[in-house]
């Protein structure tokens, strides 16, 4: 009864998390496709979005209420600076706290705990250089409702991520696809060594990984600040949530990884239709793992090179 | 070469000055305090509470507090020795609690503590500070249940959530027009003994339980929280397919303006409430203004801009950090003040034991409330208070006892 009665506003909320999931989970995917590491700094790239988002339409917005036009200019321009800056922090994390232990061959759990550190360290910086406290980004549009789907309202801000999202999603798929860039990702993946002798430059290969994983995480940071505001370690949970999602969908995985995240979102938000809150990460990790007892490798697979 | 032998030589030098007086402060055969050279000797006034974190905000309100009583006591002169403040960071979370605990008991300069300022972190550090003869009084600390375990040392200088939960039910069934409440706690020990103080009064003043959750408070809020910022979303389509025309949240300022927002961007149009925990101008900035604007707030902190005696306090702590004194700074101030007024009597060698025993009896009027305890180390007289967001402002409705 309590699970039909809200199953459609669930969906739409779940549908939403979801989203912002895949498109997080896409930076530990890419990474670990090219690199088998996994990049637990990337829950700070998405915090710096969030970040540079706040600050940007903080500036702009000022006391003012936007609308119209200037509300469509405020969300493309947040989400895009949100992307620059994840997409640059990337970047500067690939090439001050990989690239060194890269080059002088280190073992598998250096970098591991080289992530870990990277995290510590970007969001205590982040901490001091902007408080402590969770601040709201200024209201960017009036938050009406669209249509609704048998009984669960549409909000214009479920259909600002679920566009932004699949339209991020269908350009990076076909990206890695259809391009040379994308080639060359594919190629690193499969064999790093063979794509150097068939002249594929792994260093920047590697570099423009991170840097369209940061992309896409630091716009979700901003895409997610507009609700749920931005702090310091506001990167925390989502970013578990997202390399989990990511394993769900198979790492390495880019189709995976959105369709885990997706499912993720869906997974959460069903199991607490009839309890309380409190319980929905253990329903929804007791359902993850059930998966993974019969698909261990995620529900496609694990290799980048052979999912596009 | 001549560089190099000093820096030698300095460097054991310098670790043998550090360890002699360490020594020194500490063989002092239990006198406690040194001398700080003007003849008199030091003694430190702890004080427990968020200093980072999401919610630091209450307690640096609460430590700025305690610092001016200290300074004008200081200033004034009329005790036999110096006073100063030691702040431990415990982050408002019962796992940052002991060791900032510790810190404070570990220093024998310690005569007593002011905080902390949370009830998960007051449950968590009040045997240590028991164990260790250390008096500790919470200007903020209002989960019911913290009397009753056995810590011989806490008092507790707020209004519990008795005094807060139930009127607050009161006046939202019968002031606020509201029919059907949905009741959300965030699983700490505050949230949930202020839900259960407030769903105890709920049917009794004629309203009804439209539905009740459990939300933990999330990581962009808490460092290391695991509740998931995704919760508000699900959390507002429960509240509205339950029919509630009001929620009731107890909890902190951080999570409930996620709340609010989520709330409010689902079309979600009654009445919000809180208690003491969310009684922050951050509340207001985290959820929106528009987001905010007709949220009730109950606080045992009373409003210091509408006291008649509160003026000079305003002046002074605003001249001292430059900023308007927040929510419990007074409190603070009263307790400390309340402290300060207990060391008098003590002569120029207070104990712990002596603080302890002596604090029992105190009886101090505070610019906001008489600080007298009872029996179970609750105030003798509790009142609460009663708040609302207009305009994006957190504005004085009124004394709550009187309201309903």
């Amino acid at each position: 009864m309590c699970f039909t009665h809200n199953f459609w506003s669930l969906t739409i909320d779940g549908l939403n998390n979801g989203f912002l999931y895949a498109l997080i989970a896409l930076g530990y995917t890419l990474v670990y496709g090219v690199l088998q590491l996994i990049n637990f700094a990337h829950s700070e790239v998405f915090m710096s979005g969030g970040f540079a988002g706040l600050f940007l339409t903080q500036w702009w917005v000022g006391s003012g209420t936007p609308g119209g036009a200037e509300s469509i200019a405020l969300v493309v321009c947040g989400t895009a600076v949100g992307a620059v800056t994840g997409g640059t922090v990337a970047f500067l994390l690939e090439r001050v706290a990989y690239r060194p232990l890269r080059r002088r061959n280190a073992p598998r759990l250096a970098f591991l705990i080289t992530a870990i550190g990277a995290s510590f360290f970007l969001f205590s910086l982040a901490g001091k250089l902007f408080g402590r406290d969770a601040q709201g980004i200024p209201t960017l549009y009036g938050n009406g409702k669209l249509f609704s789907v048998f009984g669960g309202d549409v909000h214009l801000y479920d259909v600002i991520v679920a566009g932004s999202a699949c339209a991020m999603l269908l350009v990076l798929d076909r990206l890695v696809a259809r391009t040379k860039l994308g080639q060359g990702i594919r190629a690193v993946a499969q064999d790093a060594e063979t794509a150097s002798l068939m002249g594929v430059n792994i260093d920047r290969i590697i570099s423009q990984t991170f840097v369209i994983g940061g992309l896409l995480g630091g716009a979700a940071g901003f895409l997610f600040g507009i609700a749920n505001n931005v702090g310091y370690t506001m990167g925390f949970v989502p970013g578990l949530k997202a390399f989990t999602a990511a394993v769900l969908g198979g790492i390495g995985n880019i189709r995976g990884a959105m369709l885990g995240g997706i499912a993720l979102g869906l997974v959460e938000n069903w199991g607490v239709t009839c309890v309380r809150n409190s319980w929905r990460d253990v329903i929804a990790f007791a359902i993850l793992v059930l998966i993974l007892m019969f698909r261990p490798t995620g529900l496609l697979g694990e290799r980048l090179g052979r999912s596009a | 070469m001549d560089r190099k032998f000093i820096v030698r030589a300095a460097l054991p030098i310098a670790l043998g000055a550090v360890a002699l007086t360490a020594c020194s402060g500490s063989s002092g055969s239990g006198s406690t305090g040194n001398n700080g050279g003007g003849g008199k000797k030091t003694y430190t006034i702890g004080f427990q509470g968020p200093l980072s974190g999401g919610n630091a905000a209450l307690g640096i309100n609460e430590k700025d507090g305690a610092q001016l009583a200290i300074d004008q006591a200081n200033a004034k002169g009329d005790l036999p020795f110096k006073l100063q403040l030691k702040p431990a960071d415990d982050q408002g979370s019962a796992d940052g609690s002991p060791p900032a605990a510790r810190s404070l008991i570990g220093d024998s300069n310690v005569i007593a503590v002011v905080g902390p300022s949370f009830s998960g972190a007051s449950d968590a550090a009040g045997k240590l500070y028991s164990q260790a003869n250390l008096l500790m009084v919470t200007p903020s600390a209002t989960l019911p249940d913290l009397v009753n375990h056995g810590f011989t040392t806490f008092y507790r200088a707020v209004a519990d959530d008795f005094a807060q939960g139930p009127p607050d039910a009161d006046y939202l069934i019968k002031k606020a027009g509201a029919k059907k409440v949905f009741l959300i706690d965030d699983t700490t020990d505050y949230g949930k003994g202020l839900a259960s103080a407030f769903k105890g009064e709920l049917s009794k003043a004629g309203g009804k339980l439209a539905g009740s959750d459990s939300a933990p408070q999330t990581s962009t809020c808490i460092p290391g929280a695991t509740g998931s910022t995704s919760q508000y979303p699900s959390e507002a389509s429960k509240v509205k397919s339950s029919g509630a025309d009001s929620v009731f949240y107890a909890g902190y300022y951080c999570d409930f303006a996620l709340l609010a927002k989520a709330l409010r961007n689902a079309g979600f149009k009654g009445q919000l409430m809180s208690g003491d925990g969310s009684d922050d101008s951050k509340y207001v900035q985290g959820a929106g203004a528009a987001n905010a604007n007709g949220t009730l707030l109950s606080c045992q902190c009373s409003d210091i801009a509408s006291n008649p005696n509160g003026a000079s306090f305003i002046s002074a702590y605003k001249s001292a950090f430059h900023v308007d004194p927040g929510a419990y700074s007074a409190e603070s101030f009263d307790v400390t003040n309340a402290v300060i007024s207990v060391l008098k009597g003590l002569g120029s060698n207070p104990t712990r034991q002596a603080v302890v025993s002596a604090f029992a009896s105190v009886n101090y009027q505070g610019l906001t409330k008489a600080i007298t305890f009872g029996s179970d180390h609750n105030l003798k007289v509790q009142t609460a208070f009663l708040y609302k967001v207009v305009n994006g402002k957190i504005t004085y409705v009124g004394d709550l006892s009187k309201l309903v």
